[in-house]
Parts: structure tokens; sequence; C-alpha cells
């Protein structure tokens, strides 16, 4: 888990939930989710659905990037949860996976998806999302 | 849901497996792709094996990604272990001469195998949704050698130059 102490003045930190089986997802995630310009609080991590949603029901998350083909619980599984929990509800969903169908896509939209990126991505995409998450009140 | 063996691969599957490696390639790991052609191909492996003893760079990485959807099949990368690393450091910023653990290796370089994979879904078949398995990589026993042609019909099969270093990726 990252900290980061830099905040821009009348900004919350982000606390952000990465999940990925790939750890060099994850790490890449990491590292451009901490060289964005944006006070971070927390940077989380899980493996799959089902580990973070242990984290979310822990800790208090603002953003979650979640992939969509994992073992264990799948994204869209995940998501599902999420949708069904009303705590979670001011969330915002970032899909980053490499099933970019226009049939996932929709699913993603159900499930109140704010953005899908599809891989692979510029690492700049991330960023610009979490400018975008940053410029509205989460809380 | 019921799924089907993919139909024999068309010309139009082969060039988009060669654009999906260069999209992976420049647009995650800002590497420039060059195609090239079997003789190509053939010299850059013979280089790969010369440099045997140097570290890694003589053995080959092969990385694996099964899809189910409305067809099912398989994508396969095989490239040699120094550009696996290389292509790893690069995609997660490190130093040119950081030495990754063996996990970190195989699951970057699975993840890459994974991107293509996706991106050939996508580029082939824009309006059907798959699943893709989890990637299987192994490192091939020293001495082996890729196939510089395809092995046989109803594949899509692609040779390309990464950072002066021969990728072969075949789609069945």
């Amino acid at each position: 888990m990252q900290t980061n102490s830099s905040e821009t003045a009348g900004m919350t930190p982000l606390n952000v939930l990465i999940v990925d089986d790939s750890a060099t997802m994850r790490a890449l995630l990491y590292r451009v989710v901490g060289l964005a310009d944006l006070p971070i609080g927390a940077i989380y991590q899980a493996p799959n659905g089902a580990e973070a949603l242990k984290l979310l029901e822990k800790h208090d998350i603002q953003a979650v990037f979640t992939d969509v083909n994992m073992p264990v619980m799948n994204g869209m599984e995940l998501l599902r949860e999420m949708a069904a929990h009303d705590e979670w509800r001011d969330i915002l969903r970032v899909i980053i996976s490499t099933d970019g169908s226009r049939l996932r896509r929709e699913e993603a939209r159900e499930l109140k998806v704010s953005l899908y990126v599809e891989k692979p991505f510029r690492p700049e995409v991330v960023r610009d999302v979490l400018c975008q998450i940053a410029s509205v009140d989460v809380h | 849901m019921s799924s089907v063996k993919s139909p024999a691969l068309t010309s139009t599957d082969q060039d988009a497996l060669q654009s999906a490696v260069i999209e992976v390639c420049e647009n995650a790991y800002f590497v420039f792709v060059e195609p090239c052609d079997a003789p190509q191909f053939s010299a850059l492996v013979e280089q790969v094996r010369a440099e045997k003893g140097r570290g890694p760079s003589g053995r080959w990485l092969n990385a694996s990604v099964a899809f189910h959807g409305a067809s099912t099949g398989e994508v396969e990368v095989v490239l040699p272990e120094r550009l696996g690393t290389w292509l790893v450091v690069s995609l997660l910023g490190l130093p040119p001469d950081a030495v990754l653990k063996d996990n970190q290796l195989l699951d970057g370089v699975g993840e890459f195998a994974n991107m293509v994979c996706g991106a050939w879904l996508s580029k082939a078949n824009q309006t059907a949704s798959f699943t893709l398995d989890m990637p299987k990589v192994s490192r091939m026993p020293a001495g082996w050698t890729p196939d510089s042609a395809p092995s046989g019909d109803g594949q899509a099969y692609r040779t390309v130059v990464v950072n002066d270093l021969p990728l072969e990726v075949r789609a069945r």
C-alpha cells in the first residue's frame, strides 16, 4: 500500500483500489497512479474480486480500477457485488481490460462503470481518468 | 454457452494479428516493431543462439492464452528471454539493468501475450465477447529454437522484430 502525503490544496486524498490478477499490471497501475499529479491517499491492491471485496469492507476507497478476466471472482462479479451495496454507490468504477467487446461494455455501463479502458493503454489515459475523478466530488 | 472451434483464419485475421502485436508494443511498451520475413527471422534466431552463454539471452519463452466465446482457440507468443526481460523492464519503467525475479518475468510476458490476444480478438471480431484463460508461460529447453514457418493450416502466423530481437506470434 502506498500513501502519499503531498496534498493539493483543498482536495481530499483519493484512496484507490487496483484489482488485477497480473502482478505486472498491478505494478504498472500502482506506478501510474502514484505519478499522477493528484493527492493520492492510499493505493490498495487485490489479485481478484473476492480479495477486493475484503479491502472495500475494511477501507474507505473512492476509486476502483479492475480487470475483467480474473480467477476466483472476476471483475464483472465484483462490480455486481459492489452494485448490491448501497454504501459503495459513490465509488468510481473503472475497468481496465483486454476485453473491449460491445457486449462487455454494455454490461459495464449497467453496472455504473464510469470508464472502460482497453488494454493496451497508454499510461496517460489512466492519469487522465484520475484527473477526471479528482474533478468531481467523490464524497 | 456453446462454442465452436475457430474456422480457418483469413488473411484479414493474419493482418489483425500483426496489428495487435504492433499496437501492444507501441502503446504499452513504447517500442517500435518491424515486420520481418522468414529469412530475416531465421538470421535473428541464429543470432540469439550465438549469444548463448551470455546470461539468459539464449533461452526462449513461450506464452499462450486460450480464448472461448463465439469461437475458441489460442494465441501463442514466442520470444527470447532477453526480449521478455526487456519488455517487462520497459513496461514497469525500471532501470535498463534491473534484474527481474523469475515470477516477475513470467507474469510480465504472460500479460504481454494476454494483451496481444485481447487486441487481436478485438480486431478480428469486434462484436463478439470472449473469455480469456490465464496466460501459460514456459521457458523452452536450452538449445530450442522456433520454427520460422507456420506449422499448419487454420492458423494466423506472423514474425516481427522488436528492439532488434525476433518475436513470433501465432493464433489458431
